[in-house]
């Protein structure tokens, strides 16, 4: 445990705050001249930060993982695994970003570095183990967060939604923090050890408080109902990259954490939290999808759309087992892709003066005019929708299978019925675009890097993403056997 | 997990509190709208005795620059909170906490230079 | 390589490529291919048969592939080879390649001709499984696959909606007789543990005199067995109760009506009776059963064909009835006499269907008989070859001579042998067989009579009509209108000639084979030597019955239709309610549309109307989409965009929660 080895093993977080330090200046002194090569910069340091996650992860000398920092940072596969998604989210949102910004001139460097700050911050999210790293990581992401949801200053949609989400932001984390504040009080520790050694012998009632505001308060991050309100309108709002990155990475970081946190210090005390996991997660299900159904927004949509998926995610940590955390991993690497193609697709849909479209009755009869791309979204729906042999499917099957295996049949038979409502508006987008008459609002081709993201997403959800499953598999059955062997 | 049947008593009273002021508030209400006539005009309606209209709308905006300036106060503000109790105890501290500290303020420079440059620091 | 592997797979492959080119090419192409197919079959079939006639060939089993292998049910895809089958083969490929051939001219100017003919082939493969069949459910394949042919080929001119509603009838009575078939297999697998024929044949003598008790009711295993079976022969074979579907049938192209619906498929019951006789004679019960509804389907038939004007219609009853006099020859135990009755069957009555069918062609599709007469000088080969159809199914021959028509033989054979067999029921039946082949007599001879004898009647036919541009006014005393008959194409006549050498030679060749040969028959079937004895002992007078009996329905025809043409009109009308019983065919389907159509569409519409929509649909789909609709109603008022809401909503999902905890 010397600074050595603790450096050694935050190296992503550390190689990704010196090169945000260095652009930062770059971005200060060039000015806005430098966004490309800052982006370009950028890609590289995740790209460097996500090789070297990937040695810590696939070293058999860290097979084990090793604590940083007198035990508040923790190196293991799980943490790594999570990192890993939210390094190649983050990517594949960067490289997608700039054309978006080409109509409105508003792309400055200053964005890739937000990425990059905010990417710092959920790396500290999934790899603490003491709340006061998880407390600094998440306001780390978060800020970063509510700057890029705003990001487009002159749109006052992007503006209200960076309110929102900051207002509603900050009321979240006043919860969890006091939440922590209790469980401090109660256990007299920070460290997940400590808390999970001091809740074995039983809950007080404070302590319960503080559990119910901790998770509270991580609700909120990862959108799950009753915390869910501002995900519509912060998705709707902020620049449609914005949103596809709050849907992805911050999405696998939040939810990363709250396992972690669900699972190692309170881990405990499973039975105390499982039927709020369950309501929140039935009523994610529910509610993403009854939202979604009426939405003429794609952008809004795909918000409702990511409720939705929380919940069946949720599932998997009702079951409290490794198998479920597992599946929730699988879920997530297959969400993610997901997610990140559709907005990808989205992000592609423009009219003939190269303007942003995202409303439903403007993809009509995409088909005929865009073959691919309309493909490349209807694979996307599908997979959402949960239909084999496409991969979504796949990941639902192993969370439903967790929650099956930890006599949960009630709630998995639950949520298999309310996917159904789900496959609902997924396929009405298809409908829409292959059986409506065209619209012939969109016009032009995508660029080269939306289309590489768009691909490898759509392969990657393609039955041919089993030939990775082999990979997938064995990955998060370590990042699993890890979060269970630390408690 | 609380026994709250302790509180039984008060749960009681309270209801009994809330019944009786909902009778004493609306029943007069009540009896009058049925005894008395009602015809409202502007006149009865608009303020009287106590107060006048306003002049104009209480909210009024701000510059944004002042925000601006006291986000930038915060931030030095705390820099400050911070050095005093690390200066007291630099000698338990030692090596490792004065170089924490140095890669505190390195970052806080960082972010003021990048503020000067981008010419926050700038009222016009 | 068996020739057995040809003869049936043959015509499957002409079928698959013939039905996949379709349009794509030429339809001589699918033509030549499926004819040349057939008539390969045909021959393969006649170098397959003459051995075992010779007496030279034994039965055999050729394996094809394994089939199902599950727990105590197992059994292999095999040909079986012997008598019995070589027998169908014959009749099936013979009349199939000759039909094929005729189709050529009859369907010359359709344009579907290629789906017509893979049908065929299809047809023919599915009949050829059902009869090389060494186990039940290979049987109940082939089956099924002569029904859905069926189902397809009467079916065929889809946009008449007559045809329409007359494949749909064809294939929903047959499930009922199929239901009933389908029973018989499951008990027979359930009470001898295999469907493998040989090996059921085997067991049966042993299980004679079982008893189960089913409701209550103590009842022989080996009866139950057999009979579900025979509903299943009664439902393909269109005997009494489940016949409604054949006369209907003649919707079909008349080349199927010689086929499916006289020669082969219809036979498939006769066929399967005798294929499991062995089974059949440890069940009396089953055999009286048989044996009389046989005989009442033999009598009910014969009187409806005697009122029909449909040509077709008449060809078609008088199929009923000759499947009558098999099934009661089987039921009285001359398994014989009904497959020989059923081979000579084949080539006449396969003779009167394309004869009709060369009489309608000339004849510009009309089908009604009133609307012909004396054709007999305009298309004289069709007479001739009807001439010998005629009388060959009333059954010309002279029993001290040893000479006589196809029919001679084999009816005559079952008459004697019901008279011989003795019992109640066989009395009934022979009395039943003798008048209707008085009855067989007369309609065959009013056809002929109505169709090449008397004066043209043709201008009355909107057909001829259509054809000649006239009304009957304008026609005046030319009741010809003008009209030109011409005799067939070469193609249909060929047909026509081969068939009839079958119709004269056929009983006088075979006959000392399939009656009086244990040898010939080699165990195929159940043979019973001393009833053929006490056959040929019957008395003389017996003998002659079906001759006599045939003179005088000859008698009355010529009378009625020759002499004294107003003579019929005028019984019909003082015999009013018996004509107008038979006319309306006994009022089966008036019978069945109360009984079991109408209230099954009133089942059908309260399971629809009640059931689906007003359960199902309201509280299943429709209440789903309800409650979904909404909850998005709800959804959007609660997404209200005002930040106040949604920090209380937060809020009260927090204190919710935590109450919920302390709870």
């Amino acid at each position: 445990m010397s600074y050595a080895s603790s450096f050694y093993f935050t190296l992503p977080e550390v190689i990704l705050s010196l090169s945000g330090l260095a652009l930062l200046m770059v971005a200060a002194f060039a000015g806005k001249a430098s966004a490309r090569i800052v982006t370009i910069l950028s890609v590289a340091a995740l790209f460097g930060a996500g090789i070297f996650t990937a040695h810590l992860l696939s070293d058999p000398a860290f097979a084990l993982g090793g604590d940083a920092f007198s035990g508040v940072y923790r190196m293991d596969a799980f943490g790594s695994y999570a990192k890993i998604l939210i390094y190649l989210a983050t990517i594949g949102i960067l490289m997608v970003t700039q054309r978006y910004f080409d109509s409105t001139g508003e792309y400055r460097p200053e964005y890739p570095v937000l990425m990059i700050f905010g990417a710092v911050g959920m790396g500290m999210m999934v790899s603490a183990v003491d709340l006061m790293t998880l407390y600094l990581g998440l306001e780390l992401s978060s800020l970063s967060s509510y700057v890029l949801a705003s990001y487009a200053r002159s749109d006052g949609r992007s503006a209200e939604a960076g309110l929102k989400y900051f207002v509603l932001g900050a009321l979240a984390s006043g919860i969890l923090l006091y939440g922590m504040s209790l469980v401090y009080g109660f256990t007299g520790a920070t460290d997940y050890l400590s808390i999970l050694a001091a809740m074995s012998d039983g809950l007080s009632g404070g302590m319960l408080f503080g559990l119910v505001f901790v998770l509270a308060g991580l609700a909120f991050k990862i959108s799950a109902v009753p915390f869910h309100m501002w995900t519509p309108d912060v998705y709707e709002g902020a620049p449609t990259p914005v949103t596809a990155f709050f849907a992805t990475a911050p999405k696998v970081a939040a939810i990363a954490l709250l396992m972690r946190v669900a699972l190692d210090p309170f881990g405990a005390q499973v039975d105390a939290w499982r039927q709020i996991v369950i309501f929140s997660a039935l009523a994610s299900i529910v509610v993403g999808a009854l939202g979604a159904i009426g939405q003429a927004n794609l952008k809004r949509l795909l918000a409702y759309s990511s409720i939705n998926n929380v919940g069946f995610i949720l599932i998997g940590l009702a079951a409290g087992t490794q198998a479920g955390a597992g599946a929730m991993l699988v879920y997530l690497a297959f969400y993610v892709a997901m997610t990140l193609g559709s907005f990808v697709a989205v992000l592609m849909l423009r009219d003939g003066e190269g303007r942003q479209v995202e409303t439903l009755a403007d993809i009509a009869g995409l088909s005929r005019s865009h073959k691919g791309l309309a493909l490349c979204l209807a694979v996307m729906m599908f997979s959402l929708a949960g239909i084999p042999p496409l991969m979504g499917f796949w990941g639902k099957f192993v969370v439903f299978r967790a929650a099956v295996d930890a006599d949960l049949i009630l709630l998995a038979a639950v949520g298999i019925a309310a996917s159904v409502i789900g496959a609902f508006y997924y396929l009405k987008i298809v409908k829409v675009m292959y059986f409506d008459e065209p619209a012939g609002v969109v016009a032009g081709k995508g660029d080269a890097a939306s289309w590489v993201v768009l691909a490898l997403t759509t392969l990657f959800v393609s039955p041919l993403g089993f030939l990775l499953t082999i990979w997938l598999g064995n990955w998060t059955n370590r990042a699993a056997a890890a979060l269970f062997f630390a408690a | 997990m609380v026994d709250l049947s302790q509180y039984l008593p008060i749960l009681l009273f309270l209801f009994v509190a809330l019944a009786l002021s909902a009778a004493f508030v609306f029943l007069p209400m009540g009896v009058s709208r049925l005894t008395g006539t009602h015809n409202p005009d502007a006149e009865k309606l608009s303020e009287y005795e106590c107060g006048f209209p306003a002049f104009e709308e209480p909210r009024s905006q701000f510059d944004v620059r002042f925000y601006l300036v006291a986000i930038l106060f915060i931030i030095f503000d705390l820099e400050a909170a911070f050095l005093f109790p690390w200066a007291v105890s630099l000698d338990i501290t030692g090596w490792a906490g004065w170089i924490t500290m140095m890669v505190f303020l390195f970052e806080l420079i960082v972010g003021f230079a990048y503020a000067w440059k981008v010419g926050a620091l700038e009222w016009e | 390589m068996h020739p057995i592997h040809f003869i049936v797979f043959l015509p499957l492959l002409a079928a698959i490529v013939g039905g996949l080119t379709n349009k794509a090419a030429p339809a001589v192409f699918t033509k030549g291919l499926t004819t040349g197919a057939l008539f390969v079959a045909a021959v393969l079939s006649w170098m397959v048969f003459l051995p075992f006639v010779a007496g030279t060939a034994e039965a055999q089993v050729v394996p094809v592939l394994q089939w199902v292998q599950s727990g105590t049910l197992s059994f292999d895809w095999a040909l079986r080879v012997d008598t019995l089958t070589a027998v169908m083969l014959v009749v099936i490929t013979t009349v199939s390649a000759l039909v094929h051939l005729y189709s050529w001219g009859y369907m010359e100017e359709d344009p579907d001709q290629p789906r017509f003919f893979a049908y065929l082939s299809l047809f023919t493969f599915a009949m050829l499984m059902l009869v090389t069949a060494d186990n039940l459910v290979q049987m109940f394949f082939g089956w099924e696959g002569v029904g859905l042919a069926s189902y397809l080929l009467i079916g065929f001119w889809f946009k008449k909606p007559s045809a329409n509603a007359a494949a749909i009838k064809a294939f929903v009575v047959n499930r009922v007789g199929d239901l009933g078939f389908m029973l018989g297999i499951f008990g027979t697998f359930l009470v001898f543990g295999t469907v493998d024929i040989p090996r059921i044949l085997e067991m049966a003598p042993a299980m004679s005199g079982s008893d189960i008790t089913f409701m209550g009711m103590r009842l022989y295993t080996m009866d139950i067995l057999c009979i579900l079976l025979f509903i299943g022969a009664m439902g393909k074979s269109a005997q009494l109760g489940l016949h409604t579907w054949l006369p209907d049938a003649m919707e079909g192209p008349t080349p199927v009506s010689a086929l499916i619906h006289a020669a082969t498929m219809v036979t498939a019951g006769v066929f399967m009776v005798c294929r499991l006789s062995p089974m059949f004679e440890t069940a009396p019960v089953a055999l009286g059963v048989v044996t009389f509804i046989g005989a009442a389907t033999c009598i009910f038939a014969a009187t409806v064909g005697t009122t029909q004007w449909d040509i077709k219609r008449v060809i078609a009853y008088s199929t009923c009835s000759q499947l009558g006099y098999m099934f009661f020859a089987a039921g009285v135990g001359a398994y014989g006499a009904a497959m020989f009755h059923l081979f000579t069957h084949a080539f006449f009555k396969a003779l009167l269907f394309l004869g009709a069918g060369s009489v309608i062609h000339a004849m510009h599709h009309e089908q009604d008989m009133r609307y012909y007469g004396g054709l007999r000088k305009h298309i004289p080969l069709t007479f001739y070859a009807m001439l010998a159809g005629t009388l060959a199914i009333t059954g010309l021959g002279v029993y001290h001579l040893g000479v006589g028509f196809a029919g001679f033989w084999s009816k005559d054979a079952i008459i004697e042998v019901a008279f011989a067999r003795g019992t109640e029921v066989a009395s009934f039946a022979f009395w039943m067989g003798v008048f209707a082949a008085l009855l067989t007599s007369f309609y065959s001879w009013r056809l002929m009579f109505l169709t090449f004898w008397g004066k043209p009647r043709w201008i009355e036919s909107e057909h001829i009509q259509h054809s000649v541009h006239k009304t009957p006014e304008q026609a005046g005393e030319d009741t010809t209108g003008g009209y030109h008959p011409h005799e067939s194409p070469v193609s249909m006549l060929i047909p026509l000639g081969v068939l009839t050498v079958g119709a004269i030679a056929a009983g006088q060749v075979f006959a000392p084979a399939f009656l009086d040969s244990a040898d010939f028959w080699d165990g195929s079937i159940f043979y019973n030597e001393p009833l053929i004895h006490a056959m040929h002992g019957v008395p003389v007078l017996v003998k002659y019955a079906a001759f006599i009996v045939m003179l005088l329905g000859f008698v009355i025809a010529w009378y009625g239709y020759i002499r004294n043409t107003a003579f019929p009109a005028k019984v019909a009308e003082q015999l009013g309610p018996v004509y107008r019983f038979l006319y309306n065919k006994w009022y089966f389907d008036e019978l069945y549309d109360r009984i079991f159509v109408r209230p099954a569409f009133w089942i059908g519409r309260q399971l629809w109307q009640r059931g689906d929509v007003g359960i199902i649909d309201r509280f299943g789909p429709n209440g789903a989409a309800w409650v979904v609709e909404r909850g998005v109603g709800v959804a959007k008022r609660v997404q209200s965009g005002y930040l106040t809401s949604y920090a209380l909503i937060m809020l009260l999902g927090l204190v919710a929660a935590v109450t919920w905890i302390l709870m």
